[in-house]
């Protein structure tokens, strides 16, 4: 019987295509600010089309199912993705969910990072999101890493080492329980202002992403084609343009206004 | 069978092929009325309970089906016409092919592996197609469905003129059963009446949508 959760397993992944284990290379983005990490990670899977190898179900999820579009159900679920170019083997990480409490992240990190070592872990790359206020022209890159000798290639692409500052969630924790391993790790954060729909939804920031994307390529000698993301990221652009001019006419008309509040609180 | 849920076989049931409707308090109470209205309607046995420690008396989220990490509500008894009984989900059978499942929601720890063992217990009892009833926000007062794939969608529109309208989360104890009969293979297919959300109190019961979708399950419990 399939069975969503093995017995006393919290978190359980499942296997869907026989997979020969060799060295790699793990570049994860799950679902965070501004969906940088998830889009980077979907944006290479679907343009160096890597094959899904394992689901990962936990009872951290967050408690719902996805209606999606056509009508189908779906679990909340991460998924890795396989793909091997002539010098290097590659394992993308992704999905549409983060486990929902500090436990539950540790646990589902810590399940597939125990995957990804028995199948030949060598080195991690996470994608986050760096959150500004600040008005953006061209996004920075930014990065941490389990050894700052790793840092050394990407501040040559023009990465800017992240000295202070915290990654909230399961994309900052991936490096930190690497690091505990002694697995070499690095963080990519795309700066971002993480804009927010009037329901607390981010906005997909693909120009951040793009940048992130371009810099990742570089170091890890991918051919990727950027056209479509450029297309998304120009889209975006026009998108946050209006939105900063409506947030800067909102802060002009308050600090003009010299109307008195019509409440009390 | 895990420790922390456990299940109560009043009686044993011989179904072939059965169907399984599926509803809790939601969104309306759009499952938990559907579901009460066929009890009483098919005079169904009760036939099994399944209680757990995950089943809190009082919720500490609201409403109860957005359960969180930090907030596992606070456990307890019920006393009705002077018996005691806990929270739990029922079971009630209709032989040879009906199922009734009285849902309630899981705290945040148990939500998925009490969805689980619902499905793994009307697997067991060969149940080939499970028919979840919910709620969803709607100022039309119509009902759409979703199913575990596209096939069911298909049969959906052209037996019963059902279309797919809703598209995004689906809570709760019966969003995770939905979930969890996908995943254990077995047909699954969503009904959701449209609800305007009553503020403050979105499980207040709609009856007039729930009426809406009982004509549906109706037809559908016939021709199946």
């Amino acid at each position: 019987m399939t069975s969503l959760f093995q017995e006393t397993m919290n978190v359980d992944i499942k296997t869907l295509k026989d997979f020969t284990p060799r060295e790699f290379i793990l570049i994860s983005g799950l679902p965070g600010i501004a969906y940088i990490g998830k889009l980077s990670v979907e944006y290479l899977v679907q343009q160096l089309k890597a094959q899904k190898i394992a689901d990962v179900y936990s009872k951290y999820f967050p408690p719902y199912t996805l209606i999606k579009k056509d009508g189908v159900v779906e679990l909340l679920k991460n998924e890795l993705f396989h793909y091997k170019n002539s010098k290097s083997d590659f394992m993308f990480l992704s999905g549409n969910a983060q486990a929902f409490s500090p436990e539950g992240q540790f646990e589902v990190i810590d399940t597939i990072l125990n995957w990804c070592v028995t199948n030949g872990l060598k080195k991690i790359y996470s994608i986050a999101a760096y959150a500004t206020d600040k008005t953006i022209n061209i996004p920075t890159v930014y990065g941490t890493s389990t050894n700052s000798k790793l840092l050394e290639e990407f501040k040559k692409l023009g990465v800017v080492p992240l000295n202070e500052g915290v990654i909230v969630g399961e994309n900052g924790l991936i490096i930190g329980m690497a690091k505990k391993r002694n697995i070499q790790a690095v963080c990519l954060l795309g700066e971002t202002r993480g804009y927010q729909t009037p329901t607390g939804q981010y906005l997909i920031d693909a120009k951040a992403t793009k940048e992130v994307i371009s810099v990742l390529v570089k170091v890890l000698n991918l051919e990727v084609n950027m056209d479509p993301l450029d297309k998304q990221a120009k889209d975006m652009d026009e998108i946050i343009t209006k939105m900063t001019e409506v947030e800067q006419q909102i802060q002009k008309q308050m600090t003009q206004s010299t109307k008195k509040p019509s409440y009390v609180t | 069978m895990k420790t922390d849920i456990w299940l109560k076989e009043i009686k044993k049931v011989q179904l072939k092929d059965g169907i399984a409707i599926v509803g809790s308090p939601g969104l309306g109470s759009i499952g938990k009325l559907s579901i009460d209205y066929l009890v009483k309607e098919t005079k169904a046995e009760l036939t099994a309970t399944l209680y757990s420690s995950h089943l809190p008396l009082i919720y500490h989220t609201k409403p109860a089906y957005l359960a969180h990490y930090s907030l596992p509500g606070s456990a307890g008894i019920k006393i009705k016409q002077n018996e005691i009984d806990l929270p739990k989900v029922d079971f009630f059978t209709k032989e040879p092919k009906l199922i009734l499942t009285s849902g309630y929601h899981a705290n945040f720890d148990g939500c998925y592996e009490i969805a689980e063992e619902v499905v793994k217990f009307l697997k067991n009892n060969r149940i080939k197609r499970i028919i979840i009833t919910a709620g969803y926000g709607s100022k039309e007062k119509k009902v759409c469905c979703a199913a575990t794939s596209q096939k069911l969608i298909q049969e959906m529109k052209n037996k019963y003129n059902i279309e797919t309208e809703y598209q995004g989360p689906f809570y709760g104890f019966s969003g995770l059963v939905f979930g969890a009969a996908k995943l254990q293979q077995i047909e699954a297919i969503s009904l959701f009446s449209g609800v305007e959300a009553k503020p403050g109190n979105p499980e207040f019961p709609n009856e007039e949508s729930a009426k809406l979708l009982i004509d549906i399950l109706k037809k559908m419990i016939k021709t199946s």
